[in-house]
């Protein structure tokens, strides 16, 4: 259980504190590494000011292009979902469209979508962490518990960024998760009854946000766009693979991550 | 007894991955097809504007290659580098390629006391570095470059260098961190460079897949490293593995790109 996650396995003992030392280099990698992701953000943020500033220019970014996923299908079908886009269920809805009166077009809706996104997935791992502190997962492992807590960890780390983007480009920020897929996700969340139901839900999400973001990569107009999705798909993959290897599937199962279960933007509500 | 368990479920769980890849590849060929012709497109309608100024550019273009299209004009810059950025590209799958080759004649990886997970794990990861190589080389070829066959300059002699120095499975498992993590910068840095949103694509797909082999290293490094060898099985016994395994494999919230290689690096000459 997670909250005896502190309980020392003899056998483990030295394996445990060298990991724990790897962790913390790590985790300096990843600090010398935040300075470049916020310049890079701050650029993206400079540019998005100036076409906010310019009417209906970048207006028409994914538009035209179908493919939402049902994430729900995703998590239950995960067996057969690849990162390269087989297996879910997905349902084309047409064109997407600008929600009436919504404060987010062109690139920065999709900034929004993805803030979203981050925002889903740490809510739902949250929800995890609730629900096994409650006994009610079962038996959580230690490494499950820390893969979440670190996940969840690099998602809020992602939504601060992009966030941060809409913040400068004077939109509101994106709290919660305002989208049509969310209600189903907790509804999902709530029936999980073991880590492999909470891991196939994480796994779909996982995918579907790197799926989402090598779309972005590919159609953001904004270079600083561009690269911040680009650097933040690979993160969601890693996840995805570690996820995909605790579920006891062959963890890296496609060659090419694909596009075809990338969440559109017309799924944020606001 | 376990480990033939385990390359049992393993051999069932690459046959899905294989079914998976079909459709992968078929996505990405058209992916790829996509970027060609845009990419056609650009460079058709480059020399249509160009030669109403230098009327002997397309000549030059046939006379000296793709390299001095550079200075003829943005778009033929842009067909350029992306020629360069796929050549090179190419060049670290090849040498991807090799490496995995060269580990799965090593006893302790591909022969009788290799960990069957791992063996069938740099089998699989050597096959897919080889369709990334294909669909890299595709891509140069059919917007006129050359394919690129050999192993990228720089990290082959790493490569070589320290292949005689291998004494065990965690040598082999550090050297594949190192060129899956390069391929990856690389990729990720592509993607602000080429001039298409298809190739844009083409690059962040492969570089999520790079991404996600070097993560699986990264945890098999430090169950190596631990002294728990026994625990990198499929399915894991997930309750045995130390907390820290939990997140060894993602180190970064935001992928580095430092050790991106230049686009020249690979470049056919």
């Amino acid at each position: 259980m997670i909250r005896r996650r502190n309980r020392k396995n003899d056998e483990m003992q030295i394996s445990e504190r060298e990991l724990s030392s790897m962790t913390r280099e790590l985790d300096t990698l990843h600090q010398e590494t935040f300075p470049a992701v916020r310049t890079m953000l701050d650029g993206l943020s400079t540019n998005l000011v100036q076409v906010t500033r310019a009417p209906a220019a970048r207006r028409n970014f994914l538009l035209g292009v179908g493919g939402a996923v049902a994430l729900g299908a995703a998590a239950a079908c995960s067996k057969n979902s690849g990162s390269g886009g087989g297996g879910a269920a997905t349902s084309t809805t047409g064109p997407s469209a600008t929600a009436a009166g919504s404060p987010y077009t062109g690139d920065l809706r999709v900034v929004a979508l993805a803030a979203a996104l981050e925002n889903l997935a740490v809510t739902a791992y949250q929800g995890a962490l609730t629900m096994a502190g409650q006994g009610k997962l079962g038996a959580v492992p230690p490494a499950v518990a820390t893969f979440v807590r670190t996940a969840m960890k690099q998602h809020a780390d992602h939504s601060q960024a992009w966030n941060a983007v809409l913040s400068k480009a004077g939109k509101p920020t994106i709290t919660g998760a305002p989208l049509t897929i969310t209600d189903q996700q907790v509804a999902m969340l709530n029936a999980a009854r073991s880590v492999p139901d909470v891991a196939k839900l994480a796994l779909s999400l996982e995918n579907a946000a790197a799926q989402t973001y090598t779309f972005a990569a590919a159609n953001v107009s904004d270079p600083g766009g561009i690269m911040t999705a680009a650097t933040i798909q690979p993160v969601e993959t890693m996840h995805a693979a570690i996820l995909y290897f605790v579920l006891g599937e062959y963890p890296v199962p496609a060659s090419f991550i694909g596009v075809d279960n990338a969440v559109k933007p017309d799924v944020l509500t606001r | 007894m376990e480990r033939r368990l385990d390359e049992r479920r393993f051999g069932e769980l690459l046959e899905e991955s294989d079914d998976l890849q079909s459709d992968a590849m078929r996505t990405a060929r058209t992916d790829l097809n996509d970027y060609v012709e845009a990419a056609q497109e650009a460079r058709y309608a480059a020399e249509r504007d160009s030669s109403r100024w230098v009327p002997l550019a397309g000549v030059a273009a046939g006379a000296v290659g793709v390299a001095a299209l550079a200075s003829a004009s943005p778009a033929y810059a842009d067909t350029a580098t992306d020629v360069m950025a796929l050549q090179t590209a190419a060049s670290l799958e090849n040498l991807a390629v090799a490496t995995y080759k060269t580990a799965l004649t090593l006893p302790f990886i591909g022969g009788s006391s290799a960990n069957g997970v791992v063996k069938a794990f740099a089998m699989k990861t050597q096959a897919q570095h080889t369709e990334h190589a294909a669909a890299f080389n595709a891509a140069a070829v059919r917007l006129g470059g050359k394919a690129q066959s050999n192993p990228d300059p720089k990290y082959a002699p790493v490569v070589a260098k320290a292949v005689p120095t291998i004494k065990g499975p965690a040598d082999v498992v550090g050297l594949a961190i190192t060129l899956e993590d390069v391929a990856a910068q690389t990729y990720i840095k592509n993607v602000s460079l080429v001039s298409t949103s298809e190739l844009r694509q083409l690059f962040a797909s492969v570089a999520g897949v790079e991404s996600q082999h070097r993560a699986i290293l990264l945890a098999v490094q430090a169950l190596l490293k631990g002294g728990a060898p026994q625990l990198i099985a499929l399915p894991p016994n997930a309750a045995k593995l130390p907390a820290a395994a939990g997140s060894v494999g993602f180190p970064d919230a935001f992928y580095p790109t430092r050790m991106a290689s230049p686009v020249t690096e690979g470049a056919v000459k």
